[in-house]
């Protein structure tokens, strides 16, 4: 698995695709957080604006290599695990970004709630961003797995469905991703420091039979 | 096993049954679209049978596609260590097979090119490198040989025979029906929607061309894997082995660990004869 996943992110770091949605994203982040904005708002923000940048990675992952090269390295390992290292890929990447992410926001923003008046301790609130970038990149990498191959062929439908779900996921009640951001939020106004739990293991849940159910359909559908 | 894609697409091959041995060359033929890239691919594991299922795959499996893209953002060189890590190599060990593989088929010079820039052909060898890095035990070529030169296409006959000596199972597609014709030990043709057992070119061949090998080996050593006999009490054995397979199987007598002597090299002229009086004299 660790070759395949070195493979993956050679394949990706070399195709340059990842540039767009690396450079949207830290783009997002630096002009969406001012400095001495309230920690846990601009936490939120940047958690909730890695999740379609983990499902636009899962789909840069999962398509990246041409198809013939794919049933090379499928036969050397297996559809699945060659599948699977090319979500691992993704949702690493997606990860660490949201961890840069999250070490930034902290850094620039002041320690303190909505109002002003009650200190936030930056290292609760840092734990708290992680689990909420943790928790996006996670859904992100599901809605990215469901919106590309094999479960999906046709570019043009991939994409808008992609799109569609991570706007969703975003904002259905009861997503995980939404938990988080309005824990991170509420906390700031509340000035207590949360920690969602709860959806994070959900987003792990979740992720994990997504990714089960489509490592086991990249052998039947390609 | 069976094989159709989509829920209601119609079967590309239905109740297949094949069984393929250790130390065999199985050629597959038949018309354009009659499924034969789809056994091979569920031959080598990268899809899966609609119903039935493959059983008993070896653990190091290759595969050769008939066209290998340009699409690669890696250089030859890269793509081939990495998938020789894939293939479960060292690092180093992976990259001297690497350039071991491309200077056998003539494309040393290409390992820092990338692979998007390479020809066609030059594309083709990447993927047979890749192939025959990790000594796969079971090797699947969909029309390999296309698109390479000639002094490569000899290579990947040799290669293949090497494969086969070294008790490896081979399975191809080619649109040459002279390729590896003299070697082939099962031949099927893919139509309608099954198998069928066609006379192959080798097993006509039983008859064709041989060649008689005598060797001696170290006392007590055994013959090398995938040739056929046992040496006598003196460790002299006797093979007999159709010509397209000669060289392969010297090379294994002469590349065993320690070394055969090879005593004498013989084209067989009366074929059957001969052929069975060594079975004979072996028992």
């Amino acid at each position: 698995m660790t070759a395949l996943v070195r493979y993956q992110i050679a394949l990706l770091a070399r195709s340059q695709r990842w540039l767009a949605p690396v450079v949207l994203y830290a783009a997002f982040v630096a002009v969406g957080v001012q400095g001495g904005q309230p920690v846990l708002d601009s936490l939120g923000y940047g958690a909730a604006a890695l999740l379609p940048v983990a499902a636009w990675l899962t789909r840069l992952c999962v398509t990246g290599e041409p198809p013939a090269a794919r049933h090379v390295t499928a036969a050397a390992t297996s559809p699945a695990r060659a599948h699977l290292a090319a979500l691992l890929t993704a949702f690493g990447c997606a990860a660490a970004l949201g961890v840069a992410a999250t070490a930034f926001v902290v850094l620039v923003s002041k320690w303190a709630d909505t109002e002003g008046q009650v200190r936030i301790n930056p290292l609760g609130a840092a734990g708290a961003g992680l689990l909420a970038v943790l928790t996006c990149a996670l859904l992100g990498t599901a809605v990215g797995a469901l919106g590309s191959r094999p479960v999906l062929h046709g570019t043009g439908w991939s994409i808008a469905l992609t799109a569609t779900g991570a706007l969703l996921a975003l904002v259905t009640a009861g997503s995980p991703a939404r938990l988080t951001v309005n824990a991170l939020v509420g906390g700031s106004h509340a000035g207590a420091v949360p920690l969602p739990l709860v959806p994070f293991a959900v987003a792990v849940l979740l992720a994990g039979a997504v990714g089960a159910a489509v490592c086991g359909l990249s052998s039947r559908r390609g | 096993m069976g094989r159709r894609y989509g829920l209601r697409g119609d079967w590309v091959l239905r109740d297949v049954d094949l069984e393929l041995g250790p130390g065999s060359l199985i050629r597959f033929q038949g018309a354009n679209g009659t499924g034969k890239s789809t056994l091979l691919k569920v031959l080598a594991g990268t899809d899966a049978p609609t119903e039935g299922r493959v059983e008993g795959r070896p653990g190091r499996v290759a595969y050769v596609p008939e066209r290998f893209p340009g699409g690669l953002p890696l250089t030859a060189l890269g793509y081939l260590v990495h998938l020789g890590r894939i293939h479960g190599l060292g690092r180093a060990r992976a990259r001297e097979e690497a350039l071991a593989r491309l200077e056998r088929f003539g494309a040393a010079g290409h390992a820092r090119t990338p692979v998007a820039e390479l020809s066609k052909g030059a594309a083709q060898k990447v993927a047979v490198a890749q192939a025959l890095m990790a000594e796969p035990e079971l090797l699947v070529l969909d029309e390999a040989w296309t698109g390479l030169d000639e002094a490569a296409r000899d290579e990947l006959d040799r290669a293949v025979a090497e494969r086969v000596a070294a008790g490896a199972t081979v399975a191809y597609v080619d649109h040459d029906p002279r390729r590896l014709a003299g070697a082939v030990d099962v031949a099927y043709e893919v139509a309608g929607l099954g198998l069928r057992a066609v006379n192959s070119p080798a097993q006509e061949g039983e008859s064709g061309p041989r060649v008689r090998i005598l060797a001696v080996g170290p006392q007590g050593a055994a013959l090398p894997a995938g040739l056929p006999g046992a040496p006598d009490a003196d460790g002299a054995v006797v093979l007999t082995v159709p010509a397209a397979r000669s060289d392969a199987a010297l090379r294994a007598l002469l590349g065993a660990q320690p070394p055969w002597h090879v005593r004498e090299v013989a084209p067989v002229t009366a074929p059957a004869e001969p052929a069975r009086a060594a079975e004979r004299n072996q028992a």
